[in-house]
């Protein structure tokens, strides 16, 4: 760990080591709370639940670590092209900039890569899929999905691709990391251990120091456009708040103490293929796991933490930037007005009744897309702890 | 598992006396259910052109042939069902306390066949105590409580990576699958027709990290009123399974039938399995009549 903790370059963890280094003399406020070797502290906003983390696979500072360097290694793909971090990128929260991710193997996924920040506190993972209820599982469909192929393990390469693991000669380190991460386990290079280290590191991903998080804070304060457009976003005319309201602006959230959780999906009016309430194959939302019609077009509502940074938007990538989803929005749908997919999705039967026509004067839109604005984390998304440890060798 | 795994090594022990005691009438009898890939009344593996299937009576290649099976039971005459108990779990069987699934693997990684595997398994061997047996009735899929376990770490044979169905969390119960015999040059819109059946509308705990229900299960139940283990094998005939579906098209949703509960390629290889399955998705994905009228397995001759 010591080779790691000198990569720790920037920010708030030089602030962290300056003060341990001169022992509390220096009397900067230490905002981070570091963690030490096989423990995990978090370090959290005050209004931020405790994360919930299965028990079969606790934090720690090694693990978070070793999954760092697994989640930006390309050599853990079956043609070793292409790692997790190839289409979550962090200067983009974890997204890749395309509407639709591309696998391994030139693949094109139907829908966008995730954003990952505070995914530790999401019920279910993926766009529309109520089973996917764990990151360990999750993990499973990028590593080993055969359709569409993303990151390509199979049965063949399955073996060779955790050799390569084992083979590793370079800064990875990953036999000591790996002996460290899980101690006590005399063959920890596995691809259970694999799947718990990132895992494990994208739970570390914790975004809560943006301008309205420090706002919140009293320690930043928002232009009156942004302040105007957080009005009608926890408003009842935009409503926005009903699908992202919490803490982590979305409506499905699971934590420590969480006994019931609530994993709503949603019709947003997106499409309405020839007026019979169709989403396009294979996006139809939660409807392509359960065939209900109820389901047609379902998505679970994403954070909108940093979502300056995460367009193109929706499921698969069809609005290109913040004006046109408020555009949709406020239209309570979007009209596809030719092409395959040509429908009113305004008059979707399917859609939910929270998404309406509302009266939003196009400045009134631009106040709420100034607002989202505030949700960017610039920290987080430069943040050393998060950043690709191959980069800089 | 400790205990379990300690009743799985006596019951080794007991069947190896029993056979080396030539057929000991107290012992537990061997029971050897062997199966075989068919097309019709032809045996077919891979690399090999298979004629005849779906309604343009196509000719095709066999692409994948895996199915995991569940839940054996010999039938005596007068209806007792005896749980078939698996011999020591190994790369092809695992029994933990009373669930037991056993991978049959009909393709051998050959030719066309290229993404599979070279180990094969074509039967389901255990012991039931002695006595006469009539016939025989299991089925096709993976118990609840195996399905939805990690893929990485699973214990054999739950841990074949092609047998893995992450969007619903489980198990391919079965992958059968038959391609455009000519490949890229061939005239099949769609190359290749994917079975794949298995449990979907599954929904996870967020709170306890399990999947705790699925809408349609999907597990096939089958038998034979009569079934002779020693002169009899179960023919999985692919010609019965594509029966009636234009396997060179996909008219919609996924390539083939996936199980999808509105996909029209489900329609006709549903009704082979003998599970409920409709059109507009309101299926409930259980056996109909136990199976009754399923054609998709056949005993036929050694």
């Amino acid at each position: 760990m010591r080779h790691g903790a000198l990569r720790f370059a920037g920010g708030a963890a030089v602030a962290a080591l300056t003060v341990l280094a001169a022992c509390g003399g220096g009397g900067t406020e230490l905002v981070e709370t570091r963690p030490v070797s096989g423990t995990w502290s978090w370090s959290l906003p005050a209004f931020f639940p405790e994360p919930k983390v299965p028990a079969d696979n606790p934090m720690s500072a090694e693990k978070v670590e070793l999954g760092r360097f697994l989640f930006h290694d390309r050599r853990l793909s079956g043609n070793g092209r292409q790692a997790c971090a190839s289409c979550h990128r962090q200067d983009k929260a974890f997204t890749d900039g395309r509407g639709q991710a591309i696998g391994s193997t030139g693949e094109p996924h139907p829908r966008g890569s995730q954003q990952l920040s505070n995914v530790v506190y999401n019920a279910t993972l993926t766009w529309a899929n109520p089973s996917l209820v764990t990151l360990e599982r999750q993990m499973e469909t990028p590593l080993f999905g055969e359709s569409p192929v993303e990151m390509g393990v199979t049965d063949a390469t399955k073996a060779l691709v955790l050799q390569r693991v084992r083979d590793d000669s370079g800064v990875a380190r990953y036999r000591e990391r790996f002996a460290a991460a899980f101690p006590g386990e005399t063959e920890p290079i596995t691809w259970a251990n694999v799947i718990k280290a990132i895992a494990s590191f994208q739970r570390s991903l914790i975004s809560g120091d943006s301008r309205y998080d420090r706002w919140l804070a009293g320690k930043a304060v928002l232009s009156d456009a942004e302040q105007r457009g957080m009005t009608l976003f926890f408003g009842e005319k935009a409503e926005c708040f009903h699908c992202h309201g919490s803490f982590n602006f979305n409506d499905q959230i699971v934590h420590a103490a969480s006994r019931i959780v609530e994993t709503p999906f949603h019709n947003t009016g997106l499409y309405n293929l020839g007026g019979t309430g169709a989403f396009p194959e294979p996006n139809r939302g939660v409807f392509e796991l359960t065939a209900r019609a109820d389901d047609m077009g379902r998505f679970r509502a994403p954070s909108l933490r940093n979502v300056e940074v995460t367009a193109p938007y929706m499921h698969d990538g069809s609005v290109a930037d913040l004006d046109e989803v408020l555009r949709i929005y406020a239209a309570g749908g979007r009209q596809v007005v030719s092409g395959a997919n040509a429908g009113d999705g305004r008059a979707n039967p399917y859609k939910s009744d929270l998404v309406s026509r509302i009266d939003l004067s196009p400045a009134e839109q631009a106040d709420i897309v100034a607002f989202l604005k505030t949700l960017t984390d610039t920290a987080f998304l430069a943040d050393p702890r998060h950043a690709d440890p191959f980069a800089s060798n | 598992m400790s205990v379990s795994t300690l009743n799985r090594s006596v019951a080794a022990l007991v069947s190896t006396l029993a056979l080396a005691a030539c057929g000991s009438d107290d012992g537990p009898q061997s029971v050897a259910i062997e199966f075989g890939a068919f097309s019709g009344t032809t045996a077919i593996k891979c690399g090999t052109a298979v004629t005849g299937l779906g309604s343009g009576a196509v000719t095709a290649q066999v692409k994948d042939f895996r199915f995991y099976v569940t839940n054996v039971r010999m039938v005596k005459s007068d209806g007792t069902e005896v749980p078939l108990v698996l011999g020591a779990n190994d790369d092809w069987n695992l029994t933990v306390n009373n669930d037991r699934v056993t991978l049959i693997d009909l393709e051998d990684g050959s030719g066309s066949c290229s993404e599979g595997t070279a180990a094969s398994n074509n039967s389901v061997k255990g012991t039931v105590p002695a006595g006469d047996y009539v016939g025989v009735k299991m089925t096709m899929g993976v118990p609840f409580a195996f399905n939805h376990s990690d893929y990485a770490s699973a214990t054999k044979p739950l841990d074949v990576q092609a047998m893995a169905w992450s969007w619903q969390s489980g198990r391919k119960f079965a992958k059968i699958e038959v391609t455009d015999p000519d490949g890229a040059t061939g005239t099949w819109a769609s190359k290749t027709f994917n079975f794949h059946l298995g449990s979907t509308g599954c929904t996870g705990n967020p709170a306890s990290g399990q999947t705790v229900s699925c809408t349609a299960p999907n597990r096939m139940n089958f038998g034979f009123a009569s079934f002779d283990p020693r002169s009899q094998k179960v023919a999985v005939d692919v010609k019965a399974l594509l029966a009636g579906t234009d396997i060179t098209v996909n008219k919609a949703s996924a390539p083939g039938c996936m199980s999808g509960g509105t996909d029209p390629e489900c329609l006709r290889v549903f009704e082979s399995l003998a599970i409920d399955w409709k059109a507009d998705g309101s299926g409930t994905g259980l056996p109909i009549s136990g199976g009754a009228a399923q054609t998709l397995f056949r005993a036929v001759a050694k």
